[in-house]
């Protein structure tokens, strides 16, 4: 046990050197028990890896005694240490001995990055998927392979394979970086064949290695493929747009699929030709990327350091120019989400979050919606604020059927009123809060428009009585603005369901909406105030005791606390000179709603001109009001 | 046994009392000193290693509205410090009272297993599990700030919310592994 504890404190600090990795190596996989895990852990090379050790241990793995994790571990250590194995001859002689461990699910994922391409090994993998149907990990070879020779699988895969692959070698990686440091080696970060990052020569760049979007570079095909007889041109000798068109057909993708990220028309191409395998492998970069700077970084660097933030803006400008997210983005967010403190890179993150798709309804609940609400619970306003911005921009159409999409699409909007009810309670009904959600419900109204879905979703209680009873004038006229487009909305919707039997807006839909209009109309112009029926009851020896004259009144037009400042404004310029400033003298009510007008509240204006159809007698501001819709 | 109770002694008048419960005493003196920067209210912040607290103390401490365990994911002696300090807090702190802090959730280093243990943890006791930054001063304030909020809360300053209520819109859950759902 001592000895073991020596043997680590020197691997991490210093590394091993080749020998000593032989004859741990060696010992690590003729053990059968847990030390060996142990060992393996700690096998950091200070040079280089000894080949034969490495070949030693595949004849252990193929004794077949090991545990089936330790066999993982294994291999994963040797991904991890593939560029520092001194000569590979002998290893490439012993891939046929790996390639049998394809059957067993759990080491394909890693195991294929280790193979070469031939022929025979294509085939065998072909039987094998008639065999045994289309498993997910043979598809995952399957496609791999399609990305480096698509002559050879002529197989159409699924599109948009969408599982990562576990980048579980990062515990290695950073001790290993840790010890180059120290050895001040450079470091060159393997990430799998496809993607060799730039070797830096200036050493004390290597810790962003990864991040840096690699420039445009032509592939370096090893494998001259004779039988391939189209000339290629490499994209990076693409300079326009017309020059983009003229080779559509012949253009050679780049080895670092990160570089297309930087490049617009090399986007562009992306977009039109839709190859499943480019994408495949630009997420494979992506997700591997974003794994190693933001969910399993070292400790001690630096997040918010400019490189960062460029990578993650050219990120976005990226998917917002294809109009769509990148499906590993998808999967970093929902990983990073658990972790998040809610204050890292907010705008970036953020950002992504409006770019994912909406999806089923059955994952959305765990995925996103719980850690979001747990964030949004306990965080700041400002957070709030950001966060109902960014579900503002959030709308994209999935491959889904329309009824499973309207669901989806239904259970979000509901899971933002829950949000926002519950918020404004927290907050206080903060106006700058009050005034994002309304936005928010603005968008959702006009997504029958944008869309044609057949779907009205109105405002829950507890976004319209606090907007309602709002202290400030901003938040009541976004709220008039609001009410009138849900009008405009909902009758254009009626219409529309009697030419067509296509959809159905519920009756509920529409009893909410008139209940919401009468209360409105009750409580601002007919000064008919928490009186049964009326949305928001109270008892009368309560409302008695709190010694509010008129109570009934109180939310009217000219009692509004909202409309404070301009009913004594008003009053001032009635009575000039008067100084009792009785509200109840304000009549007949025309006038001042004249006033109010001039004063900017178009939003009110219209609400009173369509809602309310007054039958004024004279002096009596109060007119008759309802022209609800009723149905 | 002593236990911490949560109210067996009077609530002071706009004033909120926080406890900082860490083993490696680290975070908590950058934290507290972010955490009295608040103006609205007079936060008290006290800070302690492990629990039980001295008993020479009991009679001039005043009462603790919410009770942080910082734990640095990257030990896991921290863990155990915690879990063993949760057995001296009454059954009432759970209601609301009682949140986990964790840092370093992002390190390469940590197990994740460590991770899912803690979070298991918080799920179980029906707290909130936050994360936190804590090697830059932003993440050092922001974490503040994210704990002022729930403070105000169990301190019973904000009207119409209860410790309760908020903990259960803010309770942990244990995500399945994600990595083998598929999306489709």
């Amino acid at each position: 046990e001592r000895n073991l504890v020596a043997v680590e404190r020197v691997a991490y600090s210093k590394g091993l050197p080749p020998e000593a990795i032989s004859i741990m190596l060696e010992f690590a996989m003729s053990l059968r028990t847990s030390p060996c895990v142990r060992v393996l852990k700690c096998l950091i090379p200070a040079t280089v890896v000894p080949q034969e050790a490495v070949v030693r241990a595949v004849v252990w793995l193929c004794v077949g005694k090991i545990p089936l994790s330790t066999q993982v571990l294994f291999i994963k250590w040797v991904l991890t240490m593939f560029d520092m194995i001194d000569a590979k001859d002998q290893l490439h002689s012993i891939y046929g001995f790996l390639f049998s461990f394809v059957t067993e699910e759990n080491l394909v994922c890693v195991v294929m990055i280790l193979l070469h391409l031939r022929l025979f090994r294509v085939r065998k993998l072909l039987d094998l998927q008639s065999k045994m149907g289309r498993q997910p990990f043979l598809m995952h070879l399957l496609s791999l392979y399609k990305v480096f020779c698509p002559e050879l699988v002529t197989l159409s895969l699924p599109s948009r394979m969408k599982a990562g692959f576990r980048n579980h070698n990062s515990q290695w990686k950073s001790a290993l970086i840790a010890v180059q440091k120290k050895n001040s080696f450079q470091v060159t970060s393997s990430v799998s064949l496809t993607v060799r990052l730039k070797d830096k020569t200036n050493p004390r760049k290597r810790k962003h290695n990864h991040l840096e979007v690699p420039a445009l570079s032509s592939a370096v095909n090893t494998q001259t493929n004779p039988s391939s007889s189209r000339k290629l041109v490499p994209l990076v000798q693409l300079h326009s747009f017309s020059l983009l068109l003229e080779n559509l057909h012949h253009i050679e993708l780049p080895a670092q699929m990160g570089s297309l990220l930087g490049s617009s028309l090399a986007l562009q191409y992306l977009d039109c030709v839709q190859d499943e395998s480019a994408f495949l492998r630009l997420n494979f970069w992506l997700g591997h990327a974003l794994h190693e700077e933001f969910l399993f970084c070292s400790s001690g660097v630096s997040q918010n350091s400019e490189e960062v933030l460029q990578f993650l803006d050219r990120l976005l400008s990226s998917q917002h120019f294809l109009q769509e997210g990148f499906s590993s983005t998808e999967a970093f967010l929902y990983k990073f989400l658990n972790i998040w403190d809610g204050s890292l890179l907010r705008p970036q993150i953020l950002g992504m979050l409006s770019n994912i798709p909406v999806v089923p309804s059955s994952c959305i609940r765990q995925l996103l919606f719980e850690p979001l609400m747990q964030l949004f619970f306990t965080s700041t306003l400002f957070f709030k604020v950001d966060n109902m911005a960014a579900f503002l921009s959030e709308k994209r159409v999935e491959n889904m059927t329309l009824s499973g999409f309207k669901d989806s699409l239904m259970e979000l909007v509901h899971f933002v009123g829950r949000l926002a009810s519950v918020g404004l309670q927290i907050e206080g009904c903060h106006s700058l809060l009050l005034s994002f959600i309304l936005d928010f419900y603005e968008t959702v109204c006009d997504m029958f428009l944008k869309y044609g879905l057949p779907l009205v979703v109105m405002p829950p209680a507890g976004v319209f009585y606090p907007a309602l009873f709002a202290t400030d004038p901003m938040s009541l006229l976004l709220f008039f603005f609001f009410f009138i487009r849900y009008k405009v909305n909902l009758m254009s919707a009626k219409t529309q369901e009697k030419q067509t039997e296509a959809f159905h807006i519920s009756r509920q839909t529409y009893r909410e909406f008139n209940h919401y209009l009468v209360v409105m109309v009750n409580c601002l112009w007919n000064s008919k105030m928490f009186q049964p029926g009326m949305g928001v009851e109270m008892e009368e020896e309560l409302l008695v005791s709190s010694k509010v004259p008129q109570y009934w009144s109180s939310f009217d037009f000219i009692h509004h606390p909202a409309f404070l400042s301009y009913a004594v404004d008003f009053h001032h310029k009635c009575w000039p000179g008067s100084r009792n400033v009785d509200f109840n003298s304000i009549k007949p009510w025309g006038w001042y709603l004249e006033y109010l007008y001039a004063q900017g509240f178009e939003g009110l204006k219209q609400f009173v001109q369509s809602n309310i159809s007054r039958r004024s007698t004279a002096g009596d501001g109060q007119g008759d009001g309802l022209s609800a819709d009723q149905r | 046994m002593s236990l911490l109770k949560p109210f067996s002694k009077l609530p002071g008048l706009n004033a909120a009392n926080i406890l900082l419960v860490e083993n490696e005493e680290q975070l908590q003196q950058r934290l507290a000193d972010a955490l009295v920067e608040e103006t609205a209210v007079t936060v008290n912040v006290r800070l302690a290693k492990t629990l039980p607290l001295p008993l020479k103390n009991e009679k001039s401490r005043p009462r603790i509205d919410l009770v942080v365990f910082i734990i640095n994911l990257t030990s896991e002696l921290s863990l155990q410090s915690a879990e063993a300090s949760l057995k001296y807090l009454d059954p009432g702190y759970f209601l609301g009272k009682v949140c986990l802090l964790v840092t370093n959730a992002r390190n390469a280093s940590v197990p994740p297993a460590r991770l899912d243990t803690v979070r298991k943890l918080a799920a179980s006791l029906h707290c909130p599990l936050l994360c936190a930054e804590d090697q830059t001063p932003d993440g050092v304030t922001n974490a503040a700030e994210r704990l002022l909020t729930i403070l105000k809360v169990a301190a019973g300053l904000v009207p119409m919310t209860t410790a309760l209520y908020l903990s259960n819109l803010t309770r942990c859950t244990v995500p399945s592994d994600i990595d083998q759902q598929g999306f489709d």
